[in-house]
């Protein structure tokens, strides 16, 4: 008979061996690669994943784990990944984030995964996104830029032009509001984002549609105290004192849906294809159309020639020292195959427009009632890539790729410092000069001062 | 012998010579026979040799039952401080190897720092606002509590909800609950005419009291919990004593609950305040470090901003050791006005 200690002491180790041993041996025999991305939705999750059951069939040696972030959780982290030594083996990033990996050395070149898609197919719109020194290091996994998006019903039935300068655009916005017989807001003329990577976004855009810089061209110092700044800051500080609701700066980017939707704002700035989705969800059935919600051609600064819209196409990065790299690639390639881009493609339909030019005109592609429907929000969406427009988050041009330190600008909160700082009564000029002060400080600090 | 001294030694004393006598101790050690003196010295050496070595096994023993403990503590707490310090004195990127000792230079910065003063400042007011307020309401739920009614299980299982829900969940529903355009809370301020526009509870102006509401809400249960259990240990019989003297409600609270939960509730502020002072979650989920989060940015979002989203390890371990040092201060100070309730508790 077995005593109760040493019954006890066996049960253990069968324990022991049946926990660990199989894991060792999957270690053993599978290849785990981690991938993360941005896009949360559970439809897209969900066809993700059936592109890595469909891959992992095919390569039974490897395992896919996704995981999906919040789109402004991203960049901190990857940091603290990096930091920890131990990164994805592939993730999205914004375009400045793939140039601060890049200018680091954490990137793998991606020209066998271009070549498999085919150079000359990646649409030109997007291929810069990552690509330094003639070699990708990142490819979009789709294309998107910020819309202005607004109550046609409403803009129609004032008699309301399309704004071309910001002017106008107060004045639309301003026209579009509505009160109720005590004189109180019931509908506000727009709706902004106050998070702090929402504000770059709209910062780095307003400053190219006002025709400025955020960094000089050449030695990369930045330029926040010039006068098409300053005006951008002005501009916010208008807003803020006519159209936006007085809580903006605690809003969240669902919640200026959830404001446009509900009919408590007239326009988002910062809209994007997504929201059509948002609209459909949430908004009442009989206005959840395009004959509600359009587009707009976003308005220019005062010292601006033409418009600005910011593009959201995170590249692909794969981690040169991450544990499978390789395997990630081979994934990479398998998920740009047509058939299942197209399906991940299908699960936001106006935001994920195809990077692959081939894809554009692929009757599968076309054959989503969503494109159809929505094709006015897709058609500016082009039109911004195509007159060149849209550019990534604070970048003006794309020479501003090459600058190291954009993933530092964009994680430090001091643009958004700059815009809260105006808007609550600082004179533009000044909080400019503060900003100015302490970008400076950190670009040197971080040791890329050039000027 | 007195019941005093007999209370306050512990036994009767016996008279000491009777004492000495029955203890042998009075015999000069030359006038015990050498029969006896020699075996009795040597088994008393062998006894005192065959005791220390034992005492050596039972330390050795000792030593190696706590050894894993103590490696733990070392590799797990220390050598994490003793890294941040040496860290504080580098500058060094997030994610990069290259680092330069700059010695003393991060602290003369953060001296220097707006973003630190303005950072250390909010972090007083909350942590003071919300300890201040989860103790008032602990105490006094507690005190509820601790009385007989129908349904006392019931609501003390609903009073615990929000320290059990996770932190994520919290935040959510009050940004939820104080949202300006569709939030419950200004419709019925508005709906009981209270007020006439909505108010931006996590605008600029304020989302500090929001945290600090929503802070105490999700913390409060653990105060009284604390005082709960303390409460029940307390006799019965010194409420009636009290009562019989003819001590109100108030008066018994005064001289007979609060002289017998201080000493949990010195642990608890000592606690809570170590935790509200160091609290990250719920500050940087209400404000996500920018926008209105700018107006919520304690120490820990600061530090926590410039390791990884400024990516200077360096200044983040700075604020790290600092906020360090200003708890080992005030948990000092704290003692020394206390000490007689902390020895109580």
């Amino acid at each position: 008979m077995l005593g109760k200690r040493r019954f006890l002491g066996i049960g253990v180790i069968i324990l022991i061996f049946l926990f660990f041993i199989p894991m060792m041996a999957s270690s053993a025999e599978k290849k785990v690669v981690r991938i993360w991305h941005t896009e949360t939705e559970p439809q897209s999750v969900k066809a993700f994943q059936q592109i890595i059951d469909d891959f992992e069939k095919l390569h039974p040696d490897i395992t896919i784990k996704q995981e999906a972030l919040a789109w402004g959780d991203l960049e901190a982290k990857l940091t603290a990944a990096l930091a920890a030594g131990s990164p994805p083996d592939a993730s999205h990033g914004q375009a400045v984030t793939c140039a601060s990996f890049y200018a680091k050395g954490l990137l793998r070149d991606q020209e066998d995964i271009a070549e498999s898609i085919g150079k000359n197919n990646i649409w030109e719109a997007v291929r810069r996104q990552c690509f330094h020194d003639g070699k990708y290091y990142g490819i979009p996994h789709s294309a998107a830029t910020s819309l202005l998006i607004y109550r046609k019903d409403i803009f129609k039935a004032k008699g309301l032009k399309p704004p071309e300068t910001w002017d106008d655009f107060i004045k639309v916005a301003q026209a579009m509001m509505e009160r109720d017989k005590d004189g109180r807001v019931t509908r506000y003329g727009l709706s902004l984002p106050g998070v702090g990577l929402f504000i770059n976004i709209a910062v780095g855009e307003l400053t190219k549609a006002n025709g400025g810089r955020l960094f000089d061209r050449k030695t990369g110092r930045p330029t926040f105290t010039s006068k098409e700044v300053i005006e951008v800051l002005d501009f916010y500080k208008k807003l803020n004192d006519t159209v936006l609701p007085p809580g903006w700066l605690g809003h969240g980017y669902l919640d200026t849906f959830a404001n446009l939707a509900t009919g408590k704002a007239a326009i988002l700035y910062q809209g994007y294809g997504r929201g059509a989705g948002y609209i459909e969800r949430y908004a009442p059935k009989e206005m959840a159309n395009p004959d509600h919600f359009g587009v707009l051609v976003k308005p220019r600064g005062p010292s601006g020639k033409e418009t600005a819209a910011q593009i959201d196409a995170e590249p692909w990065m794969i981690f040169k020292n991450a544990k499978y790299p390789e395997e990630a690639a081979m994934f990479l390639k398998f998920f740009f195959k047509e058939e299942n881009y197209i399906k991940y493609l299908h699960t936001v339909p106006i935001h994920l427009l195809p990077t692959l030019k081939s894809v554009r005109n692929n009757p599968a592609y076309q054959a989503n009632e969503m494109v159809r429907k929505w094709k006015e929000w897709q058609d500016m969406q082009y039109r911004y890539f195509e007159t060149g427009q849209a550019k990534p988050t604070l970048i003006i041009d794309w020479e501003d790729l090459r600058l190291p330190f954009g993933l530092e600008i964009l994680g430090s909160g001091i643009v958004p410092d700059m815009v809260t700082d105006a808007v609550r009564g600082m004179p533009s000029a000044q909080a400019a000069a503060k900003a100015q002060a302490r970008a400076e400080e950190l670009i040197t600090k971080l040791g890329y001062k050039r000027w | 012998m007195s019941i005093v001294h007999r209370y306050k030694t512990g036994f009767p004393t016996l008279p000491l010579r009777v004492y000495h006598e029955h203890m042998n101790m009075n015999r000069p050690y030359h006038s015990i026979p050498k029969s006896l003196a020699k075996p009795l010295v040597s088994s008393e050496v062998q006894h005192q040799i065959s005791k220390s070595k034992l005492k050596r096994r039972q330390q050795l023993a000792g030593y190696l039952t706590i050894a894993p403990a103590l490696v733990l503590i070392l590799g797990l707490t220390l050598y994490p401080v003793a890294y941040s310090i040496w860290l504080s004195l580098l500058e060094k990127h997030s994610f990069f190897p290259q680092e330069r000792f700059i010695g003393l230079e991060n602290y003369f910065y953060l001296w220097k720092d707006p973003e630190f003063w303005s950072s250390l400042w909010l972090g007083v007011v909350y942590s003071v606002w919300t300890i201040f307020f989860q103790v008032i309401l602990g105490v006094a739920a507690a005190l509820i509590l601790n009385e007989t009614f129908v349904g006392r299980g019931l609501v003390r299982g609903i009073v615990l909800f929000p320290y059990m829900i996770p932190t994520i969940v919290a935040v959510i529903l009050w940004k939820w609950l104080l949202n300006d355009t569709y939030g419950v809370v200004n419709y019925w301020l508005f709906a009981l005419g209270i007020v006439r526009e909505p108010i931006c509870w996590l605008g600029a102006d304020h989302i500090m009291l929001s945290l600090i509401v929503t802070s105490i809400w999700q913390f409060f249960p653990f105060v009284l919990l604390s005082i709960l259990a303390r409460l029940q240990t307390i006799p019965p019989e010194l409420y009636e004593a009290a009562k019989v003297d003819g001590a109100s409600a108030f008066h018994r609270f005064i001289h007979v609950t609060l002289p017998q939960i201080r000493g949990i509730l010195f642990v608890v502020i000592l606690l809570r305040s170590i935790w509200m002072f160091t609290k990250f979650d719920t500050v940087w989920l209400m404000g996500e470090g920018a926008g209105a989060g700018r107006f919520i940015r304690t120490l820990p979002v600061y530090a926590y901003m410039r390791t990884l989203t400024y990516y200077q390890a360096g200044l983040g371990a700075a604020l790290a050791v600092i906020m360090f040092a200003i708890l080992v201060v005030c948990t000092v100070i704290y003692f020394g006005l206390f000490r007689e309730e902390a020895d109580i508790g």
